[in-house]
This record gives C-alpha cells, sequence and structure tokens, in this order.
C-alpha cells in the first residue's frame, strides 16, 4: 500500500513552509514598538544584532509550519494504492503511428527524417505494446492493423512513399480513434509523424477524442523550407481556322527563398518545348507568368509548365489537358416562310461567346433527316410543331440518343396545337396579356442548372422581360416544369427523353410579342439552355490529386492508364464510370486497350496549398479537438466507486489535523509564553526614592 | 482631616484638572507640617534705588532723588528683591512618558505649579518659560503673573525634540535682570552641555535649581522579552531584550545623574533628582532649601 497524490503539482505549495519562518523572525518588526523617552543611553551599550534574528519561539513556529504542511499535503489529494499491484500490472500500451505521406513530405529534408522517425518509435516500443501504421495524405489508410507484430508494422513503414495529395490530419486521427475504440483495456496514444503543415489543419473543428487519449506530434521538418511551385495556370484557345493559338498564363507560388531567385518557366506541349520565360521570383509571394502564344492544332493537347527541379520536385510541374477546340453544333428550324428576324435574335445570342462555342445551322421548310442531325447537339424547333413521320421518328430517336431538343413556341404553335408524344408538354391555346400590359416570368426553379446564371439576386432581370401573349402549356406525364409564368401559367418545361433531354418553352424568343430578346437576361438564358440540353459539361484543364474525373460515355470498354503506367479496367456496367485520381500526371483513357491516341485525358495536380510549407505549431494540432469522456481505463479492474473513495479520503483528515494545530498554535501564542513578551505597557517597578 | 502627605501624592493630584487648587493644595500641605519660620520670611527695609524702568509703577517713584539728579529712581525694598524666579519646564516629546498614570510633563507641570504657588506666597515675582526645539511659552516674572502662568501650564502640551543647553541660553537672554531660574527637564543631553547651559544663567547672575525628572521605567528598565523601543522624539526604533541590558543601562542612568550633579555642583548651581513617583514635598523642601541659602549669601 503505497501514498500518491491526486493532484501532485499542490505540493508545490509547501514552500510556503517559508512563510511562518519569516513571519516568526519579523515579528518583532509588526509588533507596537515600545515607545520611550529617549534612547541615548540604550544605544550607547553594545547590542548583538544576531541575537534579535534568533528564533525564540521554536513550538509556534513548528505547529504553524505542521498547519501549513497539512493544509498543502490535503490540498494535494492524496491516496493510498496499492502500488506494488500496479507495478506489475502495468497496461500495454496501444500505440497508432499516424505517418505523413502527403505531398509536401516528399522534400528531400523531411521524407527520411520522417522514416527514421518511425522507424524509432517503432523500436522503442515495449514488447507487450501494441501497435498500427496508419499512412495519411487527405485519406487515411491503415497500412497496419493494431497488433504486436512490430517487424510487420516496420515493413508498412519501409513500404511508405510520399504520395501527390493534400493533408488532412483530421482523417488521419479518426482513423486513429476508430483503431483505439477497439482496444480500451490498452493505454492508447497516438503518434503523428509530420511535417506539420498549417494547411493540413482544416477540418480538425469538431474532432472529439477521448480526454485520456494521448496525441503527441513528431515534426520531422525544419522551420523553414524554401519552396517554389506551379500552383495554376489560366488556358485559352484561340480559334483562327483550322488552327488555334494557346494562350497560357502560369501562376507561380515562391515561399521562404532566401532571396529572389531567377528560374526558367517551361511549356511544353504534348511532350515538346513550345515556350519559356524566365522571371524573378520574389522571396515569398505569387508571380504570373504569361507565355507567347503557342500554334496548334484544334485536337485535344496535352500540356505542362515546368520550374527546375527543387527540394520538393512533385510541385514543379503543372498538367494540364487542354480539351479539342469545343463547337457545339445547334440547329434552328423554323417555320418555313418564316421571317429571319424570327429566328435572328435566337442565332445571334448563341453565337456569342466562346467555351463553349455555338455554331447555328438554321433549316427552314427541309425535311429532317437523321443526317441532317449527325453532329448536332441541340435542336431549336422556333415555334414549328414537331416534324410528322420520319422526320419527327428521327427527331425522337436523336433525343433519346442523348440530343437536347428545345420547342420554342409563339403565335403559331398557339394557333394550331402540335401533337407530339416526346414533347414534355402539350399546347392548348394562347393567352393574351395585352390587357394588363403583358405578363412576366413568375415562379423559377433557381436551383435548376438553367438559371444558375441568375442565381444570387439574378432573377430580377429575368422578371424584366415582358409577354403580351404566349401558349398555354399543360406539361406532360413525367414532366417538370422548372419556371411559370406570373398567371401560374407553364413557361418552361422539361422531360427526360432516353438520354436526352426535350423541353417545351413558352415565352416567345422574338421581340413581336415580347421584349425578351431585348433584356439583359435573354443571353445568359439562352446559352445555359443550350449547354443543358446539349449535355455538354465544361472539363476542367486539370483535377487536383484525390479527386475523380468521368469517363465519357461514349468509351464502351474504357482503358486507364495512370501516371505511374499501371493499367486500370474501370466497371464497365456503369454508364458514369468515376475514375479516382490519386496521382499526379496524366490519366489517358481507351478504348479497349491501351494503344493509340486515348480518348480522353485527365491532367491532375497536387493541391495548391500542399506548396505552402509554413509549419505550424504542433500544439495546434488539438486546438480544435473536443475531449469527450475517457474511453479508456489504465488498469484492467477498475476499483470500485467506494473503495476508491476510502483511498482519497485522507485529504479530510489532513484538513482536520491543520484545523487542530492551528488552534493550539492560537491558544499558545496568545496564553502561553509569549506573554512575556507582551509589548504594552511597561509595568510600573517598586516605588523607590532617589 | 486628610494627612497632608495626601496632599502631596502626584498620582492623586494628577487627578486635580485646577492647577490654581492643586498648587495651593500641596503648598498649604507641605506647610502644614511646618512651622513658620523668620527665614522664609519677608523684609520690607529699604535696599536700594534703581533706575526707573518702563513699566514700574510711578508711586514708587523717589521725588526726592529726581530733585536731586534729574533722573528717575525707584526705591527697591528687600520685599521686592526676594527674586524673579524664573521657570523653564521641559516641554519635549520625552517629558510626555509615563509608566504609571502620572506622566513626567504632568509631574513638572504640578510641580512647577506648587513651586510658583510658593513663590508667589513668598513674595517672588515669578515667570514661565516652557521649551521644546524653541522656546514655546514665555511668562515674564511678575508678582501678578501666577495665574497666567497656572493657565499657561494648564494647556502646555509636550511635543518635539528637546534641546536644553541653548533653550537655556535664550532663556537667560530674556532679561538683564538676576533672579532664581527653576529648570525641570529630563536632561536628555551631554551633562557637559546642560553645564554649559546653566552656566550661561549662572553667568547672568541667575541661581540654578535643575529638577531632573525621571519616570521609574526610565531608570530601572522594566520587562522581558524581546522588544522594539521606539525614541519618543526621533522615532528611532531599537530591538533589544531589556533584560539583558537592564544593568548597564542604570549603571548608564545613576551616572549620568551623578554625572550632572557633579557639575552643577561646579557651577554653584543645585540639582535635584526626581522620579515621578516621589511625593512632591521632595521637590519643595530642595526648592525651599535652596532659597534659604540663596538668602542666606544674600
Amino acid at each position: 500500500m503505497g501514498l500518491g497524490f491526486l493532484v501532485p503539482a499542490f505540493l508545490a505549495g509547501l514552500a510556503a513552509l517559508l512563510v511562518p519562518i519569516v513571519l516568526h523572525l519579523r515579528h518583532r518588526e509588526r509588533d507596537q514598538p515600545r515607545r520611550f523617552p529617549s534612547l541615548m543611553f540604550l544605544r550607547r551599550i553594545p547590542i548583538r544584532t544576531a541575537s534579535r534574528r534568533r528564533i525564540t519561539d521554536w513550538l509556534l513556529l513548528l505547529l504553524r509550519a505542521t498547519a501549513v504542511a497539512l493544509l498543502v499535503a490535503a490540498f494535494a489529494r492524496p491516496f493510498l494504492g496499492n502500488t506494488v499491484t500496479e507495478s506489475r500490472s502495468t497496461p500495454a500500451r496501444a500505440v497508432v503511428l499516424l505517418l505523413d505521406r502527403s505531398l509536401s513530405m516528399s522534400h528531400t529534408a523531411v521524407w527520411p527524417v520522417a522514416v527514421d522517425s518511425a522507424r524509432r518509435i517503432i523500436a522503442g516500443l515495449a514488447p507487450t505494446d501494441r501497435i498500427a501504421v496508419v499512412l495519411f495524405d487527405d485519406e487515411a489508410e491503415v497500412a497496419q492493423p493494431l497488433s504486436g507484430d512490430h517487424g510487420a508494422a516496420l515493413a508498412a513503414v519501409n513500404a511508405a512513399r510520399p504520395s501527390s495529395r493534400g493533408t488532412r490530419y483530421a482523417s488521419a486521427l479518426r482513423a486513429a480513434r476508430q483503431i483505439l475504440g477497439g482496444a480500451r483495456e490498452l493505454v492508447g496514444e497516438i503518434l503523428v509523424v509530420t511535417d506539420m503543415q498549417r494547411s493540413g489543419l482544416a477540418g480538425l473543428a469538431g474532432l472529439e477524442l477521448p480526454a485520456d487519449l494521448g496525441v503527441r506530434a513528431v515534426p520531422v521538418a525544419p522551420d523553414l523550407r524554401p519552396n517554389a511551385a506551379v500552383v495554376g495556370a489560366d488556358v485559352q484557345r484561340l480559334s483562327d481556322g483550322d488552327r488555334s493559338r494557346l494562350l497560357v498564363a502560369a501562376r507561380v507560388l515562391s515561399r521562404d527563398l532566401k532571396a529572389p531567385r531567377r528560374v526558367r518557366l517551361a511549356l511544353a506541349v504534348n511532350g515538346r518545348e513550345a515556350a519559356a520565360r524566365e522571371v524573378t521570383l520574389p522571396a515569398n509571394g505569387v508571380t504570373t507568368v504569361t507565355f507567347d502564344g503557342v500554334p496548334m492544332a484544334a485536337a485535344r493537347a496535352r500540356a505542362t509548365i515546368a520550374l527546375p527541379a527543387d527540394a520538393l520536385v512533385a510541385d514543379d510541374t503543372l498538367h494540364l489537358a487542354i480539351p479539342a477546340e469545343d463547337a457545339l453544333q445547334v440547329l434552328v428550324i423554323a417555320a418555313s416562310g418564316a421571317r429571319l428576324e424570327e429566328t435572328l435574335f435566337l442565332e445571334r445570342a448563341l453565337a456569342i461567346g466562346r467555351e463553349p462555342r455555338f455554331v447555328v445551322q438554321r433549316r427552314s421548310g427541309a425535311p429532317l433527316t437523321t443526317a441532317a442531325l449527325r453532329n448536332i447537339a441541340v435542336v431549336f424547333l422556333v415555334d414549328v410543331p414537331v416534324p410528322a413521320g420520319s422526320g419527327g421518328a428521327a427527331l425522337q430517336a436523336w433525343v433519346e440518343a442523348g440530343g437536347g431538343l428545345v420547342e420554342a413556341a409563339g403565335r403559331r404553335l398557339g394557333a394550331r396545337p402540335p401533337a407530339a408524344a416526346f414533347l414534355p408538354g402539350t399546347i392548348r391555346g394562347s393567352v393574351e396579356r395585352m390587357d394588363d400590359r403583358g405578363g412576366a416570368f413568375g415562379e423559377i426553379s433557381l436551383d435548376h442548372a438553367v438559371f444558375a446564371p441568375f442565381r444570387g439576386g439574378g432573377a430580377a432581370a429575368l422578371g424584366a422581360a415582358r409577354f403580351l401573349s404566349y401558349p398555354r402549356v399543360e406539361p406532360a406525364a413525367g414532366a417538370e416544369v422548372i419556371a411559370r409564368f406570373d398567371d401560374g401559367a407553364p413557361a418552361l418545361v422539361e422531360k427526360l427523353q432516353g438520354g436526352g433531354r426535350a423541353f417545351l418553352l413558352a415565352a416567345p424568343l422574338d421581340a413581336v410579342t415580347g421584349d425578351f430578346p431585348l433584356q439583359p437576361a435573354y443571353l445568359p438564358f439562352l446559352r445555359r439552355l443550350a449547354i443543358y440540353a446539349s449535355g455538354h459539361e465544361a472539363r476542367p484543364s486539370w483535377n487536383t490529386s484525390g479527386e475523380s474525373g468521368l469517363i465519357p460515355n461514349s468509351v464502351r470498354d474504357p482503358v486507364v492508364s495512370t501516371p505511374s503506367g499501371a493499367l486500370l479496367r474501370p466497371g464497365a456496367d456503369s454508364s458514369r464510370r468515376a475514375l479516382a485520381l490519386r496521382e499526379a500526371g496524366f490519366y489517358d483513357v481507351y478504348e479497349g486497350r491501351a494503344s493509340g491516341e486515348p480518348l480522353e485525358s485527365f491532367a491532375v495536380n497536387a493541391p495548391a496549398a500542399e506548396s505552402d510549407l509554413t509549419p505550424a505549431d504542433p500544439r495546434e494540432l488539438l486546438l480544435g479537438v473536443r475531449r469527450g469522456d475517457s474511453a479508456q481505463t489504465v488498469s484492467a479492474v477498475p476499483p470500485a466507486p467506494l473503495e476508491r473513495e476510502g483511498r482519497q479520503r485522507l485529504w479530510r483528515l489532513l484538513l482536520v489535523a491543520a484545523l487542530l494545530v492551528l488552534l493550539v498554535e492560537s491558544v499558545i501564542a496568545n496564553r502561553g509564553w509569549r506573554g512575556t513578551a507582551e509589548t504594552g505597557r511597561i509595568p510600573p517597578p517598586e516605588r523607590s526614592l532617589s | 482631616m486628610t494627612a497632608p502627605a495626601t496632599y502631596l501624592d502626584p498620582v492623586l493630584l494628577a487627578r486635580i484638572g485646577d492647577l490654581a487648587l492643586l498648587a495651593r493644595m500641596v503648598v498649604d500641605g507641605f506647610m502644614h507640617g511646618m512651622h513658620r519660620s523668620r527665614r522664609v520670611g519677608l523684609s520690607l527695609d529699604f535696599a536700594e534705588h534703581r533706575a526707573y524702568q518702563p513699566g514700574d509703577d510711578i508711586r514708587r517713584i523717589d521725588w526726592r532723588v529726581y530733585g536731586r539728579t534729574d533722573r528717575f529712581y525707584v526705591k527697591e525694598y528687600e520685599a521686592d528683591t526676594n527674586a524673579a524666579v524664573t521657570f523653564a519646564l521641559d516641554a519635549s516629546a520625552s517629558m510626555d512618558f509615563g509608566s504609571g498614570p502620572v506622566t513626567k510633563f504632568t509631574y513638572g507641570r504640578m510641580l512647577v505649579a506648587a513651586l510658583a504657588w510658593l513663590s508667589q506666597r513668598q513674595g517672588d515675582r515669578v515667570g514661565l518659560v516652557t521649551f521644546a526645539g524653541d522656546l514655546v511659552e514665555i511668562v515674564p516674572p511678575s508678582t501678578r503673573h501666577l495665574r497666567l502662568i497656572l493657565h499657561t501650564l494648564g494647556r502646555a502640551k509636550p511635543g518635539g525634540a528637546g534641546q536644553l543647553r541653548p533653550m537655556l541660553e535664550r532663556a537667560a537672554s530674556l532679561t538683564t535682570r538676576t533672579g532664581v531660574t527653576v529648570v525641570v527637564s529630563d536632561c536628555y543631553e551631554d551633562p557637559i552641555a546642560v553645564q554649559k547651559g546653566v552656566g550661561s544663567l549662572r553667568g547672568r547672575g541667575h541661581d540654578v535649581i535643575l529638577f531632573h525628572l525621571l519616570d521609574p521605567a526610565e531608570r530601572d528598565l522594566p520587562g522581558d522579552g524581546a522588544a522594539t523601543f521606539e525614541d519618543a522624539e526621533s522615532g528611532e526604533r531599537l530591538p533589544l531584550r531589556p533584560e539583558s541590558l537592564r544593568e548597564k543601562y542604570r549603571a548608564q542612568v545613576a551616572g549620568h545623574r551623578a554625572e550632572l550633579a557633579r557639575l552643577l555642583a561646579q557651577n554653584g548651581s543645585d540639582y535635584v533628582g526626581l522620579t515621578t513617583d516621589q511625593p512632591l514635598d521632595v521637590a519643595l523642601h530642595a526648592y525651599l532649601e535652596q532659597r534659604l541659602a540663596t538668602s542666606r549669601v544674600r
């Protein structure tokens, strides 16, 4: 049975023992001095100063010091514990080693140190300790489950390599918490071997860890790591007939350079250097470097922007996938005899803008054939019904194959309602709004992709348009009304037809029965409607590692070659197969087998934040982490509450003892021999005649 | 009837607020035990002529002498020349000390009042000087100043640091007339300095009686245990244990008193050591003895 203290920090209060000693020695200084007529004679008598500082009341001093010591001991909460038993049953530890393998760890001065640190941690474990190894970047991967096999843990560390991905400590800590949740009988500890990159702290807020779970960071990076990285680029293709020019502006980040550095930035297109610029990078900052225009074919291309290699090589090159020149073919079908002005605004609106660029064909009166619909992305039927017969069948087949149809109804269709099964609605006459100065858009589904440009207050622009007359539409079954007029009549109805989309637009697109073409909302509305109807999706020039890329539906049997040269075959049963982009570089998508020209390419780069190597204080690792209730117990068999309370009630006894000692001290101080040293009135001597 | 000695007990007298009553009681009580004697009686025999001074009663001008000399002279008789008795009372802070109910200042005030009353009864002109660091109150000697003296004594308060020698020297310069100067002080000064101060009075023809007042505690240094002593005048503090210093202290005090007595005797002055627990008749006796001796000399 041994004595311990729950709050040993209070034992520092034993320094207060000096207080009664000092007070004792200074007691006379605090006494009321004895007034005496003159010290003339007393000054003439030699007095030993040392004798004034002598402790005279040893018993009082002892009592006071004892009282202080008892109070300090009581506050330190002493307890009786079976130390022998505890020392024998010292529980084993469950250590989760979190090894940061994010891109920033690939710094030449960091990764070897990190691996060495991890090895030392494993070597320092007791034989009974269990260990798990988790490799993490923005995801956590359990490389070695919790076990007593230290050799396997060492092998997992040796096999670890830095990735191209960002840092997220939260995911690693969650994984560790989950691992330790299955080992509650052990003393849990989390060791994070990391470069403490500040950008990785995001997401820690709200994470909850058990209060008694030890978390310790093992920083392995120097405080300053100079780094330069290409973190982004603006890519623009300018068409010039069959040829086009590529304009590229790169953003270069420099951090903690000792001095401004002159570097050569090279732009390579399809593996060949196409342009280069000499630039001076500041010690800290972002530099934008614009390359000269690079002539290139209209086909898809791959490009890289590269800096000279430094200590962190992985972010010195930015990969770009430049899509083929993107032009959507739009077929505008007008009524025979229709004037050019009826489709003028529509054609002009679609011709404006890039990414994607629209190429408009106008047909009037000619029969619609399957051949005419080849390569067409969107068909606008401008106030004409769906062609009957083979033309209508071809159009329906084309829509169900993925085409986009917009039936823009007007006065003609209002007078002669068409009948087409695949249209999203039926027209039932016209609504004349001449009397109330025209109708307007009313309820609009702003969360629909067509109205994306009008989110955040832009809907007012749509509401400014006035319509004097418009067809009354009755939505078909399965159709969705995504916009209505202010009288509640459907203005835009959508219906999915197989792989394509069909729209019925009741808002007139000409300037005869309304002023919609004259409103600012006309152009963005039409472009978004055409893009959405065509199913076109803009592809970014690059993806960030960790994201997913979508393999086009046109690739029936995709085979993907990864930047490291591995071949992947995504599941063939999914119409839109997601491709996990884990590595930095180019992912090439082939049909059937990996040969020839790839059908699609994905450029993948590490997150730009990973290039900022600014370290955080290790204490920040747990700043936002909530410490919940204890999930661990130190001993295998915890003592019962009554027993625990019994072992800890010594403080009460000590407190009572201290009070008793103070009581005795008071009695002695007031009644004891201190009376002989009273400082009151001087007792009169015996009367005598001198 | 109360025993006469009762009237001389300083503890009882200290309870009497009226100094005039107190002085009369003391003197009456004192005289009650003595036979009236000529040695303390008065004489009305002509003594001498003296030049007229402003303030003198013009009725006492000797017009015959004026007729002969064309100068004003007044006749002085033996009774008028008994003495101009000036009482110099130390009112420094050290006098405000008493281990019993009577402080040295209270005792000194009673003593001066009684002596002044007695002197007045004997026909002396009485005056008063109180001093601490400077002269505080000055009452010129006069046969009509007894009430003023008692009133001044009644409102006097001790305080400040005392300087006996310069005060005696200044008191000596107050008048050119000779007389008797009664000094009441605790004499916390070097005996040589006291001798010189008294000497300046003696040099101007004054007879000097020094009543050296001490509290019994000043004489004996009672008390045990560590204590801090504070000088009443300077505020200086000295931590010490009295029991270990008592003998040396007593020797110092006794030596001081003996030295004062010796040096004043060399000056032809009288030294009377008193403690505040002594009845006032000791002082009165000493005073009368000195006055008798003076008259014999005269």
